[in-house]
């Protein structure tokens, strides 16, 4: 088997054959490794201003974001214990007791103005929507088209009923929340628009307008949201907005807008239907109801964040100049080369 | 098999393969003319694989290597359902990527390889047909058959292995050129023997029996002999030519095959290239292992946790929706075998997934890398010789990076320093020493009108030339004569003759093997004695102006056991006369010496003289053989001649019989002269921080005044001489020798507080000689370790007399002492093993043959290519190929980090954000590219820069750009790059409606910028091909994302669409990119400019000084 190896090596290596045939010895720019480059060294001049420059862009940024951030008005209400009566032991037989009705009410206050559109969120902690054995739980064919109804590989352990194929199978869309609320504002009823919730891409190329719910949520066990058959996939934009799973266990998804403009200290009752089961796993429920800005709902961490890293590059170029003036070195001085300064060491 | 056997490589050793004969003792019979079907046909086939073969028999080449088996089982693992972390179509696709790219290449080799085997098979070669009275029919090669007598015509290339029968020249002779063989381009004499010439001749064919030695990969011995009308004749090397081989200045030849196909020795020695491991992959290992580790540790982590978890919430999981236990059609757990199993299982799937963290793809991208970077070397026009043509060849491909670490070269001196092109310089004759040369006109032989010239003439004395020509019958001219007669006839040069412009001249061309024998025959041609012809059976020699047939009645070619070659003469006065020349030592053994004490004394007088002017000395003697004596010998001889077994041994026998109370006619001076920029080079290579040790196989004179000659010897310097003839005393002088080196050290550490070599730092410089019989008392036993510590002390180190095997011993006696890196550099046979021993071996395509570029590593045309080889080449391959390991290291790292975190908040279960098609991708296709693009074009200095301060060479020897520390450096960058990538998203989307497929994007998008803006960081040369990898890589990146996110069955379709239109996203990525490389810059900014190393310093004065010249340019024009 060694044999080949040697032509190899040689027809790789030597490009054009042994000692004889190299007659031409390729000469350029390419060849000799000497092509026009740029080589860019890092000067103090260079370090200082590129500190410097992250600074001046950062810090301002920083604060733009912290102004967005406080402009918004959230109002985050945790309802899954408030709404289990209080002479309940037992929430999980409560919850799954269909027969008790589990309506609940609640009221909030309006810390702040809140312009339209107010966004409703529920908002769940601690459910791992991002678990292995759920995150794969769907069949993403079999949602889009009629014709591969069947289709139900990874859809374990919710594929099937009594033979049948489950439409849209899978946990995924099995667990899908289905607490529900209504809002009234100072006693007049809040509208809340619960079209356009879901990515348009999701409805228009992913959820099939021909495909219906079939043998869905008729196990024994309800996972959650039971599905009106006679709706087509791409208009259950519920549905649509729990199947694109959230990345971490505390996550908020869209269930609504309302275009009302809210004043500060207007009260808002809520009736809820508590349905959703998270008391098995010490899950959070909560009603959020938001502003928006440009950058997006609330979050102070990224202007902090902006400030502190343009912060820290002010003082790294404060502190790299006053190093250069302590010990300044003059650049390409053939006296730094190691051999040099140890000669002169001694 | 002590140390000094190669122990790495199964090179063809020439020697042992005649040890195999003399033992073996088999050999094969051919019938001359009947093509005989029992042994191997012509057909050869380099190709490995058919149509029908390439795919199981490459497979299984490739998973011959452990980095696919790796890759193989990770896949493998992948496919079980509990444990699947891909699809079945993602986790096959690196595998397949890897696999797909390697049989490519491969497919593309071997169908280059059929088409070369086919059309070597289906040439044509006239081949004698059976049964009819010399008729030559086309045959294709493949066809070709062992005892088929074939004619091949000049120019044309010999199909097979042939016995030479006859040739167009009368006396039967034949040159060939062996180039494609050895790489030798001079012309090799070749014989057809009298008999089968005579035979040939006479009737138009030959019948006879041939017996040959079996088929062995020697090409420069052969055994057999022929029997022919009940005669048996004998036949050596010079009457076999060789497949590959051209004939060439010969009409015609026609030559029986007695080995075919692959059993040719040029087949036979179609061996792979020698393998080895350079120190940076061997350094790699430990960073693998530490990396297993973590692995390990990564994932023993995420199941334990997992497991932890899992017993947390036992008894929630049949109800939790993202859970759910159990499977309601069959009432069974789906997919759950209880904590145990599931922590085993999760440990799996975690093997799977952090599998990346050892970059098994850094084997591949080394391997292009190198490829690359060899491709440089070959081209690089310092490194191309102009003189022979011959570019520089990467013979081993793995391990170009040592040569940026060399701290010893071992260099042989006669054709690897000097040029190995003799000139005769002076002669001792009988005594009186002639010297003083003056350029003549040569002299030239008068011919069937014609004049025919010596090519080179030679410098000469006149009065040399007057004691000639005047005054024959005075007893000194006639040993003068003797003299030149010897040196025209005791060789075995052979004369050309070639036509020149004038029709009335012609120039005689002197081919033969050894240089030294062309310088004497030239001379003697000066001085008037012309060798003008030569066959096997005799030469005729034009004595000044007088033609004379001289029958060679034997010769005993020279060994490098007897150190000498004589030849037995029958002179046209009927006597017989035996000459002999050799080495000094050799010849004064054998010397009459009591006849003529002071001739001898002066010649020895005169030997000293020469060699210490530095030229290389023979010594010259003869003997009249008496009748009686000469038919004792000549029987012996025939008889040892026609042996088939044992040959070699019986004629050095008889030679050594024979070669007894000889008169010494004198001695001649040849100079050696040393190669271009030799000193020059030498001393950058010690400016560089190598130690520079000449092995050489001459006198101890000549080596000390090349020495001198090549700047390694100055006047200023301490000499230590080793030079004994017992145990006992070399074990004094070497503790002698100890002693003085501590004195050294002594004296020189009063004034220096670094331990610095005691010969370097005092005034005065210790050099040491050892000469090669010392040595053999001293390799191999106790003394050895003595030897190391005295020359490691020294500066220089000069060995003379050394005989190859104990180069290689002095080779390992550094090298399995210490860690550092050793070069040994030769041209010549006997330079092989050392250049096997030591770690980097390189070969010059010198006069000497190609045996030791066929063992080397890298061949290049001469010995001063070795400081841009080092200092340049070597330099960068070391810079580039350290850099790249530790980034290829590192970006894994990072990668594998973030996936690491997002573990800690899926529940332990090993979901990836990131989708699987962009783990897969991203040590393929995102962060590949550009690291091999760099390791091949990126150049931390200049060559002029590197050129001008060798001592650069240092950081290499160092290992300034690949060690434990630079390794944890960069895995702490990995660490906390990881953790900006991670949590600056992760704090931004907390409580938030971010999808996995989203956020997931944003981390690969983020994860390939960032570790391709460190490498962007740490490029130093930016031209354009780099910009274009680099930034091409980062746009591919994004190209893919979108063709991954436009997949409507994937899960995250639509997601890169949906998350670049915020604002929110390209804040995060301006921060995560910048606070993740704020670290890496400010380490860089600080370090480079208040302790800057010595690299940084030479490319800031290449900027600078640059930048000066122009500005001082500039003023002066204004």
């Amino acid at each position: 088997h060694s044999c080949p190896m040697v032509l190899r090596i040689a027809e790789l290596t030597s490009f054009g054959a042994g000692a004889s045939a190299s007659t031409h010895q390729p000469n350029s720019k390419f060849t000799q490794q000497e092509l026009p480059a740029c080589k860019p060294i890092l000067t103090p001049k260079w370090v200082i201003s590129v500190f410097l420059l992250v600074g001046v862009i950062f810090v301002p940024i920083g604060v733009a974001s912290l102004l967005a951030s406080n402009k918004v008005v959230e109002i985050v209400d945790r309802y899954d214990d408030a709404c289990v009566p209080s002479n309940v032991t037992n929430k999980l037989a409560y919850i799954q007791n269909s027969t008790i009705s589990k309506t609940c009410r609640r009221t909030l206050k309006v810390p702040k103005d809140m312009k339209q559109p107010i966004f409703v969120y529920y908002q769940l902690n601690n459910f791992y929507q991002n678990h292995r054995r759920y995150v794969k739980s769907r069949n993403d064919q079999q949602l889009r088209d009629a014709s591969k109804a069947n289709e139900t590989t990874l859809c374990d352990p919710e594929k099937t009923r009594d033979g049948m194929a489950i439409v849209p199978c899978g946990l995924i869309a099995w667990s899908t929340f289905n607490d529900t609320y209504t809002f009234q504002h100072n006693t007049n009823n809040l509208s809340i628009d619960k079209t356009d919730i879901s990515w348009k891409s999701d409805r228009d190329h992913k959820f099939g307008s021909d495909v219906f719910p079939k043998n869905f949520q008729k196990g024994p066990l309800i996972g959650g949201k039971t599905l009106n058959e006679s709706i087509p996939l791409s208009e259950q934009e519920d549905l649509i907005v729990w199947m694109r799973t959230a990345a971490l266990p505390t996550f908020r998804k869209l269930y609504g807008r309302i275009y009302v403009d809210l004043k500060e200290n207007d009260t808002i009752t809520v009736t809820l239907d508590n349905n959703y089961n998270t008391y098995s796993f010490d899950g959070k429920k909560s009603l959020v109801l938001s502003t928006s800005t440009w950058l997006g709902g609330k979050n102070d961490f990224l202007g902090l964040a902006y400030l502190t890293v343009g912060g820290l590059c002010f003082f790294l170029a404060f502190a790299f100049t006053l190093l250069y003036l302590i010990k300044p070195r003059k650049l390409g001085d053939n006296n730094y080369l190691s051999w040099n300064r140890n000669s002169a060491g001694h | 098999p002590g140390p000094f056997r190669p122990s790495r490589r199964d090179q063809p050793d020439p020697s042992a393969s005649e040890r195999e004969l003399h033992e073996g003792g088999e050999y094969r019979a051919v019938a001359v003319g009947e093509p005989s079907p029992e042994f191997a046909g012509n057909a050869v086939r380099t190709a490995k694989y058919s149509a029908l073969t390439f795919l199981p028999r490459n497979l299984f080449e490739q998973f011959r290597r452990l980095s696919y088996v790796y890759f193989l089982a990770i896949t493998v693992l992948n496919q079980l359902p509990q444990v699947a972390v891909f699809g079945r179509g993602a986790s096959v696709l690196p595998l397949a990527f890897v696999l797909f790219v390697t049989a490519v290449k491969d497919a593309y080799e071997d169908i280059r390889r059929h088409r070369s085997d086919r059309r070597e098979n289906n040439r044509l070669a006239a081949v004698l047909a059976p049964q009819t009275a010399g008729e030559y029919l086309p045959k294709k090669w493949k066809h070709i058959r062992v005892g088929d007598v074939v004619r091949v015509a000049s120019n044309e290339t010999l199909p097979a292995d042939m016995v030479l029968l006859a040739t167009s020249d009368p006396t039967g002779l034949a040159h060939v050129q062996t180039v494609n063989l050895d790489g030798e381009t001079n012309l090799k004499t070749r014989y057809a023997k009298q008999e089968t010439q005579l035979s040939f001749s006479h009737d138009g064919h030959v019948a006879g029996m041939l017996h040959c030695e079996r088929p062995n990969r020697n090409i420069y011995g052969f055994q057999a002999n022929l029997e022919i009308d009940g005669k048996r004749v004998s036949l050596g090397p010079s009457n076999i030519v060789l497949r590959g081989c051209e004939l060439k200045n010969t009409t015609w030849a026609i030559g029986v095959v007695v080995y075919a196909g692959k059993e040719t020795k040029v087949m036979l020695n179609n061996s792979g290239p020698p393998s080895k491991r350079s120190r940076l992959e061997t350094q790699l290992n430990r960073e693998t292992v530490i990396l297993s580790i973590m692995l390990i540790g990564m994932c023993i982590t995420a199941s334990v946790l997992a497991g932890i978890w899992l017993l947390n919430h036992q008894r929630e999981l049949e109800f939790t929706q993202f859970f759910r236990e159990k499977d309601y059609t069959t009432g069974k757990n789906y997919n759950y075998y209880g904590i145990g199993m599931q922590i085993f299982v999760t440990f799996l799937m975690a093997v799977i997934v952090y599998q990346v963290i050892i970059p098994i793809s850094l084997y591949i991208s080394m391997e292009l890398v190198r490829l690359g970077q060899a491709y440089f070397m070959g081209a690089d026009n310092d490194l191309y010789d102009e003189s022979s043509r011959s570019r520089f060849q990467c013979r081993a491909l793995n391990i170009n990076e040592d040569l940026g670490q060399i701290k010893y070269v071992f260099s042989d001196k006669t054709g690897t320093l000097t040029e190995n092109k003799m000139e005769f310089m002076c002669a001792s004759i009988h005594g009186v020493d002639y010297s003083s040369g003056k350029p003549a006109c040569g002299s030239s032989v008068v011919v069937d009108d014609l004049l025919w010239t010596p090519k080179m003439a030679v410098r000469t004395d006149p009065q040399l030339l007057k004691l000639l020509n005047n005054d024959s019958s005075n007893e000194e001219a006639k040993l003068v004569l003797e003299f030149f007669l010897a040196l025209a006839a005791c060789n075995t040069i052979v004369p050309l003759v070639l036509d020149t412009r004038d029709p009335k001249q012609k120039l005689i061309d002197y081919q033969g093997e050894s240089p030294d024998e062309q310088a004497l025959a030239y001379a003697a041609a000066s001085y008037g004695i012309v060798l003008v012809e030569r066959t096997s059976g005799y030469v005729v020699i034009d004595v000044l102006g007088d033609r004379q047939r001289f029958d060679i009645l034997g010769l005993h070619e020279f060994d490098s056991d007897r150190k000498r070659m004589s030849v037995i003469v029958g002179c046209p006065d009927k006597t017989v006369k035996l000459y002999v020349k050799g080495a000094d030592s050799s010849m004064f053994g054998i010397i009459n010496k009591s006849l003529e004490l002071d001739n001898v004394r002066a010649t020895e007088a005169h030997l000293h003289k020469y060699s210490s002017l530095g030229l290389r000395t023979l010594v010259v003697g003869m003997r009249e053989l008496s009748q009686p004596e000469f038919e004792e010998w000549q029987l012996a001889y025939e008889k040892a001649s026609t042996a088939v077994l044992g040959r070699g041994n019986l004629l050095r026998s008889i030679a050594a019989n024979v070669e007894c109370n000889i008169h010494i006619l004198g001695a001649s001076g040849i100079e050696d002269k040393l190669q271009d920029g030799v000193p020059e080079a030498i001393e950058s290579l010690r400016q560089a921080g190598m130690k520079v040790w000449i092995l050489t196989g001459d006198k101890q004179e000549t080596a000390i005044s090349i020495g001198y000659s090549c700047k390694l010897l100055t006047n200023d310097m301490t000499q230590i001489v080793i030079n004994n003839n017992s145990k006992e005393s070399c074990k004094r002088s070497l503790e002698e020798a100890l002693a003085r080196t501590k004195e050294h050290r002594v004296a020189s550490s009063i004034g220096s507080p670094y331990p610095v070599l005691a010969s370097e730092s005092s005034g005065t410089v210790l050099a040491l000689i050892v000469d090669g019989n010392s040595l053999v008392y001293i390799l191999e036993t106790e003394l050895q370790e003595e030897l190391f510590k005295v020359a490691t002390e020294c500066s220089v180190v000069l060995c003379c007399r050394v005989a190859p095997l104990q180069k290689a011993g002095i080779v390992a006696l550094i090298k399995n002492r210490t860690d550092d890196m050793t070069l040994a550099i030769g041209d010549g046979a006997n330079d092989v093993s050392m250049i096997q021993m030591a770690d980097v071996g390189v070969g010059i395509n010198g006069q000497e043959g190609g045996q030791a570029v066929m063992a080397s590593d890298f061949s290049m045309g001469q010995f001063r290519f070795l400081v841009p080889l080092l200092l340049v080449h070597g330099h960068w391959n070391y810079q580039r190929m350290g850099y790249m390991i530790l980034y290829n290291f590192y970006k894994n790292a990072t990668f594998v980090l973030v996936l690491f975190w997002y573990v800690l908040y899926t529940s332990f279960t090993l979901t990836t954000a990131i989708t699987e098609w962009s783990s897969l991708l991203y040590t393929v296709l995102y962060t590949s590219l550009p690291t091999i693009v760099v390791g091949i074009l990126d150049k931390d200095l200049s060559k002029s820069t590197l050129l001008a301060y060798p001592k650069l060479y240092g950081s290499g020897q160092r290992n300034e750009k690949y060690n434990l520390n630079l390794f944890v450096l960069n895995m702490l960058e990995a660490l906390w790059q990881s953790l900006v990538v991670f949590y600056i998203p992760y704090f931004a989307y907390r409580q938030s409606t971010i999808g996995m497929s989203s956020l997931g994007d944003l981390w690969a998008l983020a994860s390939v910028i960032v570790v391709n803006m460190q490498l962007a960081m740490d490029i130093i040369r930016w031209n354009w091909i780099i910009h274009v990898f680099v930034w091409g890589t980062i746009a591919a990146t994004v190209i893919c994302l979108f063709v991954i996110d436009s997949i409507w069955v994937l899960p995250g379709y639509g997601a890169i669409y949906h998350i670049m239109g915020q604002g929110l996203f390209w804040l995060l990525l301006l921060i995560i990119v910048v606070t993740a490389m704020v670290p890496h810059f400010a380490i860089k900014a600080f370090s480079e400019h208040f302790v800057p190393s010595d690299i940084q310093i030479g490319r800031e004065i290449e900027k600078f000084e640059a930048l000066n010249q122009v500005l001082s340019v500039d003023s002066y024009y204004q």
